[in-house]
């Protein structure tokens, strides 16, 4: 794939809604472009989908993405026609208030509305500087009766942010859904050009459900596929903005794919990190290692599963996680795309036991 | 309902104008080719008002005021920082607690997009958890070096909300600048409805400089300009939403709002409210005990005095990127600016 294909293909991911539980939508996005790729696939119970490219003795090696993002889910309906919600993933409320939403309507079809903020006239000065509670929230349909607003949605129905995919400053993307889309989108750049190659490994690629919420179709695709290697594409937070020291800098955009030492799920195999910063190294590859403990991603369950597997996280440095308005450089996009190609062309199961 | 679509695009099309309090000139071409074929004549102002007239070709006609303002929240650059991002200060009542997250235009040497960052859960400390950074704590992301970005943008270069729409389930629509610009458009639609049947000469003014108040002046001065001998006073209304009171708001869908308050004129607002009533348009009445929140009391006191009426639009969220109107109250004021500016009763009455 071309850069520009490779960024429209980002954008068609990130523009599908598919809020943690709801990932089908993204879920046939992904089928169809492993059809036109020429893959087979298999859907498991709970809605991964999954690719395999196998080898008989050769190491069974496990590549993973969620295809899930953070958004909503409505709660209760009031008599005049608001939408309560709950937060389906970890949201900062401050990022909530005036923002364009998209439920998956009744029908199908998609509802947009807006999540409401009462008028800066009406808020007395404590109000203007403490952030809303998600409780205390509404989401704005544009209806006046719960009938109405019932015609449309449901309890139960689930929705994530409207916004725009956007190409910005100097070769910069802004979007929803980047966390983790971004992933989604290098697995497919790489089943391309892997296609029909002979590799040393037993290949699985997974597009996983429900991360945002406890990892879930990570972990049961893990137990049942049981990799002695695992490989998660990820989204990292950054911290890499004006008057933030060096060290407290989690990672930096355009410095190529955060390699994850530690996080607050997952300690990384040593060995794995070790190939994967070598193989960077030989190839010219830039990454960067993540500096700072936080978040965690499906290595989380993934490292533990069975009898244990040997994990590595390549993550996206990615500004804003879990808004509306995620940012990422596309450099890092691509680079990553071809350190996963290499770690899986140039794999040697050796090396990395004796690292 | 039957929805325009026509009046639903002009709001949108004005709405997405860039105007912020003292740059309302920015797309001021844009705008003439927006609204510019339903009037005579139009000229600036020495503040920025924009003067569009329709005459009604009678001799010795009094003038009649259509004020709505043009000028539109938003805010301007402070600091250029390292890594291509800025500061902002508001101008006029910018609502932090919308702002991150959200996306913007920078009016440099090109439009640049930027986005106000937001800190992630996953690096947030507990202190700082429920509180809302005032707007010089927050950054905009450009996405530029610095060294770039200097050359584009400078302290004090304008940044506006990025326009963005969307049509909400029950058909009302939501997005950015609506206030004031959907007034502008239900105006301009009632004053193109009017056709021939002009009771006067309107001067429609779209007035610069509302949202920053006292240090305003548009509508102060353009009035004095225009003299006239009546005015209407188009602004949006604060709409009612769960967590506002009922008598201190609107109801969006309820039809236009008629304020009554000292300040509007009681026998130009009775007059009006007949009208509305006996054309069969939907309104509600506002009473408020001061002022009116609009241009009014400025209008009003214009020279040896000018009687004003008072309309709104109801507006859910006013000052955010997702205000809300319905395309029905749109309908319903502009109905009533055709009925007024055709109203011959009013200009017997109120014709000096």
């Amino acid at each position: 794939m071309t850069g520009k294909e490779k960024i429209e293909l980002l954008r068609e991911l990130c523009l599908v809604c598919g809020p943690t539980g709801s990932e089908e939508k993204v879920a046939d996005v992904i089928r169809e472009k492993l059809g036109i790729l020429g893959y087979e696939y298999t859907t498991d119970r709970l809605g991964n989908v999954i690719v395999h490219i196998s080898r008989e003795d050769a190491p069974r090696f496990m590549v993973s993405a969620h295809m899930d993002e953070v958004g909503f889910i409505v709660n209760e309906i009031t008599e005049d026609g608001y939408l309560r919600f709950a937060a389906l993933g970890g949201i900062d409320p401050r990022v909530l208030s005036g923002k364009h939403v998209i439920l998956e309507g009744n029908d199908g079809t998609p509802v947009q509305g807006i999540i409401g903020s009462k008028a800066i006239h009406h808020q007395t000065p404590e109000e203007r500087k403490t952030a809303k509670k998600i409780k205390d929230m509404y989401i704005d349909i544009g209806v006046k009766k719960r009938e109405e607003a019932e015609s449309f949605v449901s309890l139960g129905t689930s929705g994530t942010f409207d916004s725009e995919f956007v190409l910005f400053g100097d070769g910069f993307i802004k979007s929803k859904a980047i966390d983790d889309r971004l992933g989604c989108a290098i697995m497919l750049d790489v089943l391309g050009r892997i296609k029909d190659k002979e590799l040393p490994l037993d290949l699985y690629f997974c597009f996983t459900v429900r991360e945002e919420i406890g990892l879930s179709g990570a972990r049961t695709a893990a137990q049942a596929l049981s990799p002695e290697y695992s490989v998660v594409l990820e989204s990292t937070a950054v911290a890499d903005l004006p008057d933030v020291p060096e060290n407290s800098r989690v990672s930096e955009l355009g410095k190529g794919g955060a390699i994850s030492l530690r996080d607050r799920s997952t300690i990384y195999d040593r060995g794995f990190v070790r190939f994967a910063l070598s193989i960077a190294e030989k190839d010219n590859i830039p990454v960067q290692i993540k500096r700072y403990v936080s978040g965690g991603n499906d290595a989380g369950h993934i490292h533990k599963s069975n009898a244990g597997v040997r994990a590595l996280a390549i993550s996206a440095p990615s500004r804003y996680i879990h808004s509306p308005a995620c940012v990422i450089n596309e450099a890092d996009y691509f680079s990553m795309g071809d350190l996963l190609y290499a770690i899986i062309t140039e794999f040697d199961a050796e090396e990395i036991k004796n690292a | 309902m039957v929805i325009n679509m026509e009046l639903k695009e002009l709001i949108i099309s004005l709405s997405s104008l860039m105007s912020v309090t003292g740059y309302e000139s920015h797309d001021s071409d844009r705008l003439e080719s927006l609204i510019g074929e339903y009037f005579d004549e139009n000229h600036t102002d020495k503040l920025g008002n924009r003067i569009f007239v329709k005459k009604c070709g009678k001799e010795g006609a009094p003038r009649i005021l259509v004020d709505t303002h043009m000028d539109e929240i938003g805010m301007f650059v402070t600091e250029i920082k390292d890594g291509g991002f800025l500061t902002v200060t508001n101008v006029g009542g910018v609502d932090t607690g919308i702002l991150q997250a959200s996306d913007v235009v920078i009016y440099g040497e090109k439009p640049i997009f930027g986005v106000v960052g937001s800190t992630p859960p996953h690096l947030q400390k507990p202190d700082d958890a429920g509180k809302l950074r005032e707007i010089g704590e927050l950054l905009i992301d450009t996405g530029y070096k610095k060294e770039e970005l200097e050359k584009l943008v400078r302290v004090g270069t304008p940044v506006g909300f990025a326009p963005k729409y969307s049509t909400l389930a029950g058909g009302q629509i939501a997005g950015k600048g609506f206030d004031n610009k959907s007034c502008v458009a239900c105006v301009v639609e009632g004053i193109k409805r009017a056709g021939n049947r002009l009771a006067g000469d309107v001067y429609l003014m779209l007035s610069s400089r509302e949202e920053t108040g006292r240090a305003g002046g548009g509508a102060l001065t353009g009035a004095y300009n225009i003299d006239p001998d009546y005015a209407l006073v188009a602004d949006v209304n604060l709409g009612r939403t769960p967590d506002t009171k009922k008598n201190e708001t609107v109801e969006v869908g309820g039809g236009v709002s008629l304020t009554l308050c000292p300040v509007t004129d009681k026998k130009l607002t009775k007059m009006t409210v007949e009208l509305v009533k006996s054309k069969g348009i939907k309104y509600q009445l506002d009473v408020t005990g001061g002022g009116t929140g609009t241009n009014t009391p400025d209008i009003n006191l214009t020279r040896a005095g000018i009687p004003c009426v008072d309309v709104g639009l109801p507006l859910k969220c006013m000052h955010t990127c997702a205000e809300v109107i319905d395309l029905a109250d749109s309908d319903a004021l502009a109905s009533l600016v055709c009925e007024f500016v055709c109203s011959e009763e009013i200009a017997e009455v109120f014709a000096r």
